[in-house]
C-alpha cells in the first residue's frame, strides 16, 4: 500500500435546518484502502459520501481528494476520471439496453458527437464486452436494463465503473436492497475489481459483518462524529455493541 | 379536516350547478329555438344516416378525401413532433446550468408553447391562408403549431418527473448535460412520448378534417359542399369514412401503447 | 413473446415514417406546393397589408381603442363563456345518463354482481354512441345542427356537447373500470340493492375523477367554442367570421384579445379547481 493521500477531510460540518448531520470530521484516506463507512442509520453515512460526490456541499471544512480540494474539479472530465460513484440499484437508465448503460462509463472522454452515435452503434464495444465479461455478464449485452434482476443491475453499475476507471469508488449502501448471497457476491466483485485496479473504495454498508469480511478499514459514524476508525481485524465486539446501542439503553 | 374536504367538494359541486343554471339564461327560449322546419330536417337527417349513398363515385371521392385529410395530419403532426421536441426539451429546463437560468429558460419557453396551443388550429389555419394564399401548407403549419405546442407542453413534463438517480449517477460518471439528455431523459421517456403522439395524433386527424373551412381540401370539404346541396345521404358517407378513419388509428395506438407497456 | 412484441412496435414506427413520407409527397409532390413560393414578392405584401390590418396601422377607425366596440366584445365574451358552460353542462348530463352500463365491469356483471343478458347490448349501443360522437369533430356537428336549430348560443353548445359527450363517456367509463370492487362487493354481501350500490360504493371513489375530466374538457370546449361560432352558432367565433368576410381586422385583433384572454382564464380556474378538488 502506497502512503499517497487519496482523501482528506478537515474538519467538515453539515447542518440539516437544525439537525447536526455530520459536526467537525477529520480523516484521511490513503491509495488503495477499502473503507467502509458504518454505524446507525441517521449517523451522517449518506451525508459524508454525498459530501465526497459534490452532490453536496459542505458548511464549512475543507475536502481534498488527492491532493486537490474537490471545489477544483470543476471539469467534470477531471472529476470523473477521479471519483466514481455507486449506489442503490436505481442508478441505471432502465430503458436503455445494458451495453449503453456501461458504455455511458465513457461519456465523459466522448464528444457529443461520438456518443449520439453510440446508441445506434455501440462505440468501443469490445471494451463494454470485456468489462461484462469481468462482471458475469456478457451474454445480456442487448438486454432491456430494467429486465435484469436487482444484483444483475448491480453488476451492471460495476462494468460502467470498469468504463469509468475512477482511482475513488464512493459507494453508497450498494447492497442495500439485496439479499443477503448477492450482496456478498456484489461485494467481493467490487472490492476485488477494486484491488486488481488499484483504486480507493469508500462504502456505507449497514452490516457490520460484510464491512469486516470484505474491508480493511472500519470508521464508524455515530450521531455525526466518528465513534472509532480502526483496521477491521482490530474492532471488537465490545465496541460494536456500544455501535448500535439505542439511547435508551443507555 | 376531513368534513372541510367534504364541504370544499360540495361547495365547489354546488358552484359549477350555478353556473350552468346561469348560462341557460343566455338563451331565449320564448322564441323558440328552432327553425320553422327544423324537425323535419332533424328527421330527415337522421333517416339519412342509415341510407348512406353508397354509389361508386361518392365512394372514390370519399377515399380520396381520406387520404387527403390523413396526409394533412401525419405532415401536420411529423412537424409538431419536431417542434415539441426541440421546444419540450427547452421548457424543461434540463439543459440549464445555474438554478436561476433554468427557471428563466423554463418560463421562457413554457410560455411560448402555451401561445402556440392557446390559439385554435383552425384560427391558425384562417391566419396563414389570409397571408400565404391557398396553400397545402397553410394546412400543415396550422396543425403542426398548436400541436406542436400540446405535446411540448407534456413532453416536457415527462421529462421533469425522470427520476433524478439515474441522471446524478451519469452526471457522477462524467456526462455533459446534452450528454445527460441522450443516454438519461430520453430514453426513460420515449414511450411515453410515442403513446401521447399516436393519441394526439387521432386528434389531428378530426382536426385535419376541418381545415376545410378555410377552403383547404379533404373529408370537410366534401361534408360542406353535400351539407350546401342538402345531399344528407352523402353527407353521412363522408361521416362514416372519417369515423372509419379514426377507429383505425385509435385501434393502432391501443395496440401499440398495450405492447410498449409490457 | 418479447420478441414479437419488439417487432410490433418497430413495424410501427416504420410504417409511421413511411405515413410520413407518402404525406409530404402528396403535399409537396402531387399537390405542387412550393415552400418558395410561400415566400414570394406577392404574399409578402398580402402578409403586410394584412398584418398592418391587424394591428390598425393607418386606419382611422382602430376597434380597439374605441369603447363601444369593447363593450360589444364584452357582451360577445360572456356570451361565449355562457356556451362553453351550457355545452359541458350538457355533456356532463349526458354522460351521467349513459356512463355506468358504458363500464365493462358493469356490464359483464363483475363490479356489481348481478348478470342480465341484455346489459352487453346496451354496453355496445352506448359505446358505439361514444365512438360516433367522439369522430365528428364539433365543428361539423355545428354545420348539421345549425340546419335544424336557429342561429345563437344554443346550437353551438349543443354541437359542442354532442362532440364531448363521447369523449367524456369513454375517459368516465375507464375511471369505473379502473376503481377498486372489493368496497362495493361487501356493500352487495351487505345486502345493498343495485342502485344503493352505485350511489355508496361506486360514486364517490370516482366523482373526484370525473370533474377533474370535467374541468379539463370544459378547458378544452372553451378553446373550440371560437371554431363552431365561425358557422353561426354564436358568440365571438361568428362574429370574427363576419368581421373576416367585412375585412374589419382591427375588429379582428380585439376579439382574438378577448379569446385568449378567456382561454387563459379557463385554463387558471380549471386548474385552481383542480387542485381545490384534491
Amino acid at each position: 500500500m502506497s502512503e499517497q493521500n487519496m482523501i482528506e477531510v478537515n474538519s467538515i460540518e453539515k447542518r440539516y435546518e437544525r439537525k447536526i448531520a455530520l459536526s467537525s470530521l477529520s480523516f484521511v484516506v490513503k491509495k488503495g484502502e477499502l473503507v467502509a463507512l458504518i454505524g446507525p442509520s441517521g449517523a451522517g453515512k449518506t451525508t459524508l459520501l454525498n459530501l465526497l460526490a459534490s452532490l453536496l456541499e459542505p458548511d464549512s471544512g475543507e475536502l481534498k481528494v488527492d491532493g486537490k480540494p474537490l471545489s477544483q474539479y470543476a471539469d467534470r472530465r477531471q472529476r470523473a476520471r477521479k471519483i466514481g460513484l455507486i449506489r442503490q440499484q436505481f442508478d441505471l437508465v432502465g430503458q436503455l439496453a445494458v451495453i449503453h448503460n456501461v458504455l455511458a462509463g465513457r461519456l465523459a472522454e466522448w464528444s457529443l458527437l461520438k456518443s449520439f452515435a453510440s446508441l445506434f452503434i455501440p462505440q468501443e464495444k469490445d471494451k463494454a464486452v470485456d468489462a461484462l465479461k469481468r462482471v458475469g455478464l456478457e451474454d445480456k449485452l442487448y438486454e432491456r436494463t430494467s429486465n435484469l434482476s436487482g444484483g444483475e443491475q448491480q453488476r451492471v453499475a460495476l462494468a460502467r465503473l470498469l468504463m469509468q476507471k475512477p482511482e475513488v469508488i464512493l459507494a453508497d449502501e450498494p447492497v442495500a436492497s439485496l439479499d443477503p448471497a448477492r450482496s456478498e457476491d456484489i461485494l467481493a466483485m467490487l472490492t476485488g475489481l477494486a484491488k486488481q485496479e488499484n483504486q480507493t473504495v469508500v462504502a456505507s454498508l449497514h452490516s457490520v459483518e460484510y464491512a469486516r469480511k470484505y474491508f480493511t478499514r472500519l470508521i464508524a459514524l455515530k450521531n455525526g462524529d466518528i465513534f472509532f476508525d480502526l483496521p477491521s481485524h482490530q474492532v471488537t465486539e465490545q465496541q460494536l455493541q456500544e455501535l448500535y446501542q439505542l439511547k435508551e439503553l443507555n | 379536516m376531513l368534513s372541510f374536504d367534504l364541504h370544499k367538494r360540495k361547495l365547489l359541486t354546488a358552484f359549477l350547478l350555478l353556473l350552468f343554471a346561469w348560462s341557460l339564461f343566455g338563451v331565449n327560449w320564448q322564441e323558440g329555438v328552432l327553425h320553422s322546419s327544423g324537425l323535419g330536417t332533424a328527421m330527415e337527417i337522421f333517416a339519412a344516416m342509415f341510407q348512406p349513398d353508397l354509389s361508386a363515385d361518392i365512394i372514390r371521392l370519399a377515399v380520396h378525401s381520406s387520404w387527403i385529410t390523413l396526409a394533412y395530419a401525419t405532415a401536420g403532426i411529423s412537424l409538431a413532433l419536431i417542434l415539441a421536441l426541440v421546444f419540450g426539451i427547452l421548457a424543461s429546463g434540463v439543459l440549464a446550468g445555474g438554478k436561476g437560468s433554468r427557471k428563466m429558460m423554463k418560463g421562457f419557453f413554457r410560455g411560448v408553447l402555451g401561445f402556440m396551443r392557446a390559439i385554435h388550429e383552425l384560427v391558425w389555419a384562417w391566419l396563414f391562408v389570409a397571408s400565404f394564399g391557398l396553400t397545402p401548407y397553410a394546412a400543415v403549419f396550422a396543425l403542426a403549431i398548436p400541436y406542436g405546442g400540446i405535446l411540448g407542453r407534456i413532453f416536457a413534463d415527462m421529462i421533469n418527473d425522470v427520476p433524478e438517480e439515474p441522471i446524478q449517477a451519469l452526471r457522477a460518471a462524467g456526462a455533459s448535460r446534452l450528454q445527460c439528455l441522450f443516454y438519461g431523459y430520453l430514453p426513460s421517456v420515449k414511450a411515453s412520448m410515442i403513446s401521447y403522439t399516436m393519441y394526439r395524433y387521432e386528434c389531428a386527424v378530426r382536426s385535419s378534417a376541418i381545415m376545410s373551412f378555410v377552403g383547404l381540401g379533404g373529408l370537410g370539404y366534401q361534408i360542406q359542399l353535400s351539407l350546401d346541396d342538402l345531399h344528407y345521404d352523402e353527407v353521412w358517407t363522408f361521416m362514416y369514412f372519417l369515423i372509419l378513419l379514426i377507429i383505425l388509428i385509435d385501434g393502432w395506438s391501443n395496440m401499440l401503447r398495450k405492447r410498449m407497456a409490457l | 413473446m418479447r420478441k414479437r412484441t419488439f417487432n410490433f412496435t418497430t413495424l410501427s414506427v416504420l410504417a409511421f415514417f413511411l405515413l410520413i413520407g407518402a404525406s409530404w409527397y402528396q403535399v409537396i409532390g402531387v399537390e405542387k406546393a412550393s415552400l418558395a413560393s410561400l415566400f414570394s414578392n406577392d404574399n409578402l405584401q398580402y402578409a403586410k397589408k394584412f398584418f398592418s390590418g391587424l394591428f390598425g396601422i393607418g386606419q382611422t377607425e382602430v376597434a380597439f381603442f374605441n369603447k363601444d366596440s369593447w363593450s360589444d366584445a364584452f357582451r360577445l365574451t360572456i356570451e361565449t363563456l355562457q356556451m362553453s358552460i351550457m355545452a359541458i353542462g350538457f355533456s356532463t348530463i349526458v354522460m351521467f345518463l349513459t356512463v355506468i352500463p358504458a363500464a365493462r365491469n358493469v356490464a359483464d356483471g363483475s363490479l356489481t354482481l348481478t348478470r342480465k343478458w341484455y346489459r352487453w347490448i346496451v354496453f355496445g349501443l352506448i359505446r358505439i354512441s361514444y365512438i360516433f360522437s367522439r369522430a365528428i369533430p364539433e365543428l361539423l356537428w355545428a354545420m348539421i345542427v345549425i340546419f335544424i336549430f336557429k342561429p345563437g348560443i344554443l346550437p353551438g353548445a349543443i354541437a359542442l356537447a354532442l362532440h364531448n359527450f363521447g369523449i367524456l363517456g369513454k375517459l368516465c367509463a375507464e375511471v369505473i373500470e379502473d376503481s377498486d370492487p372489493r368496497p362495493v362487493r361487501n356493500l352487495a354481501s351487505a345486502g345493498a340493492s343495485r342502485p344503493q350500490l352505485l350511489l355508496y360504493g361506486v360514486l364517490p371513489t370516482v366523482l373526484p375523477k370525473f370533474l377533474t375530466y370535467i374541468l379539463y374538457r370544459w378547458e378544452v370546449i372553451m378553446r373550440t367554442t371560437i371554431v363552431v361560432g365561425f358557422v353561426g352558432a354564436g358568440g365571438l367565433g361568428q362574429q370574427f367570421k363576419l368581421s373576416m368576410s367585412f375585412f374589419h381586422y382591427t375588429e379582428i385583433t380585439l376579439l382574438l384579445i378577448c379569446y385568449l384572454i378567456l382561454v387563459i382564464i379557463a385554463d387558471y380556474i380549471s386548474e385552481k379547481s383542480r387542485f381545490f378538488v384534491k
